[in-house]
């Protein structure tokens, strides 16, 4: 790993360079929002944007995709091919970097999806720095900054970037595409400034400390149902959450009859029909059970299997809901309780 | 293996959904995997007695449809409804907020009842007969009518999206209405259409109507820190009429 300078009138130039090989998608304006998105101007690109209404999940894990093809006449079923084109998502921040770590997890862990798997290794990742917005919560669960899971990081100085190079690639990319120059005592000094100041921006963080055994100890409090009957079902939470990965799969037979594709979308565990099985019993038919659920297994779930949380603090879901159902508000009520 | 005989027939409507099914490009694929035997659209011959798949567009509205209905079902193994008429009464169901006889006379004049007779409070199909497959939405989707066809030549189940909207509106980065104080019925409709029209820049009008999943006391609580309560609530009245009175 090492450091360069690299200052802000140059990342044009680096990413003209990374797209003469690559697709180049980043972060650009929708309306009043942000959205990740295909990069073929430079100058569309927007690196000190809030959030993005999807994460980069969309990219690996798609909303909707083909699985294979068949025909039930012939028996006949195409191989999992997955055509990937190289590609370079240039301005990430560390919550969702670090959300790609959790999916890796799953998706890259005793059961490999070749899906998402192809798309990883053809991505590379550019991380940028942020400021907390009201609804970020990444101090909660110390995914505010990044240690993995990126080529390039450039964190903002002002008129500058600090660009920490992770990988080899990164790195010759870098060095092929743009002048950058040493790092000097003063920018060691303006990065602390940074660091200080990001730090102090945050609303602070809910007290998250021995939540899976208050978890268990509040299963059956009524907590559950104040926040979770309001569900609209719309599962906005899920779509927009960076480490939610459920998905659906079914087949869509063609109009001849004959042939059809295996398609594989994304789930949400607050529509009703997610725990529904054959025979029509519901093991979560409450709409409170599947908010309960969905928490749970942020919280817990995921913690009991992989020794981390499955919430990087996005805000995603806090601004995607209705009616205010949130990790925050959940764990403040988690928390609640217990004065002397 | 013969292929299944089909029916297409139509009650109250304006045809729009069976000719959405002409504009489908796979529309000769598809018949060549069922057995067509009578399209009320596209043929002037009278409808066979003997068939297994009935699909049904519009909304029932007099006592000559009901009959029909009756026996369609008596014969059919398998109904389908289609387009929202069918599926919730759609906009036919909007009648029932006048008096019948006085919206008779307001059409078709003084003279009313020798021109339309018969008259009954407008309702979806299922109101009169157990259907087995809807197909949502005004018109509906070709795509998604070939979809669930297939399901039902193949003796599958109906699995209708019981979520609301807002979950494909958010898949496609569409900007919420209500942000700019404009109701949008996407909270409250049922998903399925790719949020086809806000993705246009336009908001939900519910022709697919309420979703299973949908929840109207906190959609309205929702509407009303925009003070566009009222509003939300005539909104859904478009489509929903005739299913809350049946």
């Amino acid at each position: 790993m090492f450091f360069r300078i690299l200052q802000k009138e140059s990342v044009s130039d680096l990413i003209k360079g990374l797209a003469q090989t690559r697709e180049v998608i980043g972060p650009r304006a929708k309306g009043s929002e942000f959205v990740f998105d295909v990069i073929e101007n430079p100058d569309d690109i927007v690196l000190d944007y809030t959030t993005t209404l999807l994460p980069p999940k969309k990219y690996f894990l798609k909303s909707k995709e083909e699985m294979m093809r068949y025909n039930s006449k012939t028996g006949q079923v195409s191989e999992d091919e997955v055509a990937v084109e190289p590609r370079v998502l240039f301005g990430v921040h560390p919550c969702d970097i670090n959300s790609l770590l959790l999916l890796d997890k799953v998706f890259l862990g005793d059961y490999v999806d070749p899906y998402y798997k192809a798309r990883r290794e053809n991505t590379l990742i550019v991380g940028v720095s942020c400021m907390p917005t009201q609804m970020c919560m990444c101090n909660a669960f110390g995914t505010g900054e990044v240690h993995d899971g990126f080529d390039l990081f450039l964190t903002d100085l002002g008129d500058s970037y600090y660009v920490t190079c992770q990988t080899a690639e990164g790195a010759n990319l870098i060095d092929k595409y743009c002048e950058t120059r040493a790092v000097e005592p003063a920018d060691v000094d303006a990065l602390q400034a940074r660091i200080k100041k990001f730090n102090e921006a945050f609303v602070p963080a809910p007290d998250t400390s021995e939540i899976p055994l208050l978890f268990d100890a509040k299963y059956d409090d009524p907590m559950w149902e104040e926040i979770g009957d309001p569900c609209l079902a719309c599962g906005a939470c899920s779509m927009v959450c960076p480490t939610c990965y459920c998905f659906n799969v079914r087949d869509v037979q063609d109009a001849d009859g004959v042939s059809g594709t295996r398609v594989r979308e994304w789930d949400s565990c607050c529509f009703s029909d997610f725990a529904e099985v054959v025979g029509g019993h519901n093991f979560r038919p409450k709409r409170s059970d599947r908010v309960k659920y969905r928490f749970y297994h942020k919280q817990w779930g995921y913690l009991s299997r992989y020794g981390e949380v499955l919430c990087v603090g996005c805000g995603r879901c806090n601004t995607a809901c209705k009616v205010n159902i949130n990790p925050r508000r959940v764990l403040e009520a988690l928390t609640k309780g217990g004065e002397e | 293996m013969a292929h299944k005989k089909v029916v297409f027939l139509s009650l109250a409507s304006d045809f729009g959904c069976q000719v959405q099914v002409t504009n489908f490009p796979e529309l000769l694929e598809m018949l060549g995997s069922i057995d067509l035997s009578y399209w009320q659209l596209a043929t002037s011959a009278h409808m066979p007695e003997d068939y297994d798949v009935a699909v049904i567009e519009g909304a029932v509205t007099t006592q000559e449809h009901i009959e029909l209905l009756e026996k369609v079902r008596g014969i059919a193994e398998c109904v389908i409804v289609v387009g929202a008429c069918a599926c919730t009464g759609g906009v036919v169901g909007l009648a029932l907020n006048h008096d019948l006889e006085e919206a008779a006379r307001t059409v078709y004049g003084k003279d009313a009842s020798k021109v339309a007779w018969g008259h009954i409070a407008p309702r979806p199909v299922d109101a009169v007969i157990p259907t087995d497959f809807k197909v949502m939405g005004c018109p509906i989707n070709p795509e998604e009518f070939s979809y669930i066809l297939q399901r039902a030549v193949q003796g599958l189940t109906d699995h209708p999206h019981r979520e609301t909207l807002c979950s494909e509106c958010k898949i496609n980065e569409n900007l919420c209405f209500y942000k700019q104080q404009k109701v949008c019925l996407g909270l409250v409709t049922a998903a399925g259409c790719n949020s086809n029209c806000v993705n246009r820049g336009r908001a939900c009008t519910g022709c697919r109507g309420l979703a299973e999943d949908a929840n109207l006391e906190a959609a309205r609580e929702f509407a009303a820190k925009f003070s566009l309560e009222n509003e939300l609530l005539e909104a859904i009245e478009v489509y929903n009429t005739a299913r809350k009175e049946a």
